[in-house]
């Protein structure tokens, strides 16, 4: 097989498939930095997500009872972090950065603990997502685009055109935006800017929660030791690179999807390391860091130089 | 930052009660017995020579690791890699260990460390360039490069310096590179002393010299953040001061890889595995920012992990209980606004005032 013979059908579908989780946790990042909160805990929210919806799954035996507790437990995190930062007057970045450490601890003693497993956790009783066939499609062209995806992929589009409507179109959006510009002006608009943070706080916690489950309920239906393996924190990074809004996120989410599906795909082709296929994303991010920093570079006097 | 205050000590050690508690909810609602579990954790921790020796041993690498943090901390820059630095040190570390000959055990052993510290250092130097000249947050590339370097060691121990046919893993670290175990069946080393040494050397490096201030005054403590007006008040190059502390905190990053290496397992493998840097993180918070509140957490610390050994040995507790505690305990630390709250109960500000007498 030549190398050129990747760019396909099943390529387009994994990419797809790869974008979902990273978009999804992008566009929750993106809220985030909208509104001036740096929420480095969305890995967190999305590891506790992917735990408690295979927990869940797994001893009701009910995909529905899966995610349900998979998007509260994003959510209670996501209120967690909010206690801590605005309530407790704690440092964004500590808090973010406790949550994390004490979700990856907390789901792997919880994992360990309640199965005896270590490593993954696997059952039959966990009942995963199930793809969506759409029958009316059947035979057309469109089908192999289109259909059998799990639910992620379909919503990513309507939350990334649903959050450019909020941004844009509306009064809150509004709110959002002026808060995370100019905290001062805001206030003296009426705005209540911590109200405004907890609301972007709670919501990028649903968003993380639904992006953990993908990873473990419809991706796999299984629960591994820190499996969001720090799609959290390339989300940040998309969001950065998109200027946290909602279509240039999601733009820069493709990309990673990209990367990610055609080192999938290189390995079927050539004989690769499979540890340098798995840095693929990681190196990726830091290639969209320095695109990142060349650009803030041209466009204005770096951040760095304090004004005198 | 303020230094240890009263009530930053009883933040603690009302956040160590609350924590307790949550531990013993957390233990009996999985079905064990918390007294067993404290038994077992107070005897791995502190019971017999060799149990103590072992807790300093998982005490060394966290001194190196929090005293990184701190540093980095304080001159603004959040470096979250170190856990990265230690990789790579440990590999390099562990390079020169079987690659150099014919060198004497003093000559080979600072050798190694140097060339250590030295790639760890330079694994720290591209997210500072890029948050001194560009502008991109140091957190989230330091965050990427952890997990950039796991995979680079793990391909490094699986390819180019495999020598075990059947292991990935590196040739054996030749003798005279070797930091001395000094009690029979622990893993406790030499290296102890460097990590206690360098953490005290840190300290009045940081606060007794104008080279420490100058570092300090980029950010110094969680409420600056490079880029501060003050440093360029003061006409003190602050880019200067964030790019070394974050080499600084690599190269200590890499040096607490290398004394793993060196002084524990002597050689390095693909299933050798860290997350010292991260505790580091924790460390470095408990103790305030400063290194000697470094050494003590660390000592703390060392002592419940290896204690957390002894009882998921001996229990059905998972050892990752400590972490999550311990995370806990760093939510109520960090909580400046419980600190702040106590000031208005005189009793508080009048023990304050009494011990802030003495100074650290």
């Amino acid at each position: 097989m030549e190398w050129i013979e990747i760019f396909d059908i099943s390529l387009l579908r994994s990419l797809l498939r790869s974008t979902a989780p990273i978009a999804i946790v992008g566009m929750a990042a993106a809220i985030c930095s909208a509104a001036g909160v740096l929420n480095i805990g969305l890995e967190g929210k999305m590891l506790n997500a992917a735990f408690a919806g295979v927990a869940a799954s797994y001893y009701t035996e009910s995909m529905w009872a899966g995610l349900t507790a998979g998007v509260i437990a994003g959510i209670m995190t996501a209120v967690l972090f909010g206690l801590l930062s605005f309530t407790l007057g704690a440092d964004e970045v500590l808090a973010g950065l406790a949550i994390n450490i004490f979700s990856l601890a907390g789901t792997t003693y919880l994992m360990r603990t309640l199965w005896g497993q270590a490593g993954f956790f696997s059952d039959p009783k966990i009942v995963g997502v199930e793809p969506i066939h759409f029958t009316f499609l059947e035979g057309t062209f469109l089908e192999p685009f289109v259909s059998g995806f799990t639910y992620s992929v379909y919503l990513m589009f309507f939350i990334a055109v649903g959050l450019h409507i909020l941004y844009y179109r509306t009064r809150l959006g509004t709110a959002i935006r002026a808060t995370g510009e100019n905290p001062e002006a805001a206030e003296d608009a009426g705005i209540n800017t911590v109200r405004i943070k907890w609301l972007v706080t709670v919501f990028s916690g649903l968003l993380a929660g639904i992006s953990g489950l993908f990873l473990s309920l419809e991706n796999l239906t299984m629960f591994t030791e820190g499996m969001s393996a720090g799609k959290g924190y390339i989300g940040l990074v998309a969001s950065s690179f998109g200027n946290a809004t909602p279509l240039g996120t999601f733009g820069a989410s493709a990309f990673f999807g990209l990367g990610d599906a055609i080192g999938i795909r290189l390995q079927g082709v050539y004989e690769l390391d499979s540890r340098l296929i798995l840095m693929i994303p990681y190196a990726l991010t830091v290639v969209v860091l320095i695109l990142i920093g060349i650009r803030q570079r041209l466009k204005v006097r770096p951040v760095a130089i304090p004004e005198s | 930052m303020d230094k240890f205050s009263f009530k930053d000590v009883l933040v603690t050690f009302a956040g160590l009660f609350i924590t307790t508690l949550v531990a013993w909810v957390l233990i009996t609602s999985t079905g064990n017995n918390p007294s067993e579990v404290a038994k077992y954790l107070y005897e791995g921790g502190f019971k017999g020579t060799r149990n103590i020796a072992n807790s300093l041993y998982q005490a060394t690498p966290l001194i190196l690791t929090a005293t990184a943090t701190l540093i980095s901390f304080r001159v603004g820059m959040f470096n979250i890699g170190i856990n990265g630095s230690m990789y790579v040190g440990a590999l390099y570390a562990g390079w020169a260990g079987y690659r150099f000959t014919n060198l004497g055990h003093f000559s080979h052993v600072t050798l190694c460390i140097l060339i250590g510290m030295t790639v760890g250092a330079l694994w720290m130097l591209l997210p500072a360039l890029l948050r001194v000249y560009a502008g991109v947050s140091e957190i989230i590339s330091t965050i990427i490069l952890n997990f950039v370097a796991v995979l680079f060691v793990s391909y490094m121990a699986n390819g180019p310096f495999r020598a075990d046919p059947i292991a990935p893993a590196t040739a054996r670290i030749l003798e005279t590179a070797e930091l001395k175990q000094i009690f029979p069946n622990s893993q406790f080393n030499t290296g102890f002393f460097i990590a206690v040494i360098v953490a005290i050397l840190a300290h009045f490096v940081l606060n007794k010299t104008t080279f420490g201030y100058e570092l300090r005054s980029g950010g110094d403590g969680l409420v600056g953040v490079y880029p501060s007006r003050f440093s360029s008040y003061l006409g003190i190059p602050s880019d200067r001061s964030a790019i070394i502390g974050m080499l600084i905190s690599g190269a200590l990053g890499g040096l607490a890889g290398a004394i793993e290496v060196l002084g524990a397992v002597r050689y390095f493998f693909q299933e050798l595995e860290f997350n010292q840097g991260f505790d580091g993180i924790l460390i470095g918070i408990l103790g305030k920012l400063e290194p000697i509140g470094a050494i003590i957490a660390s000592l703390f610390y060392g002592a419940i992990k290896n204690g957390g050994f002894f009882v998921d040995y001996k229990t059905d507790v998972a050892r990752e209980i400590i972490i999550v505690l311990i995370s806990i305990l760093i939510f109520f630390v960090s909580a400046q606004k419980i600190v702040k709250g106590l000031e208005k109960y005189p009793i508080v500000k009048k023990l304050d005032s009494f011990f802030s007498r003495k100074k650290m």
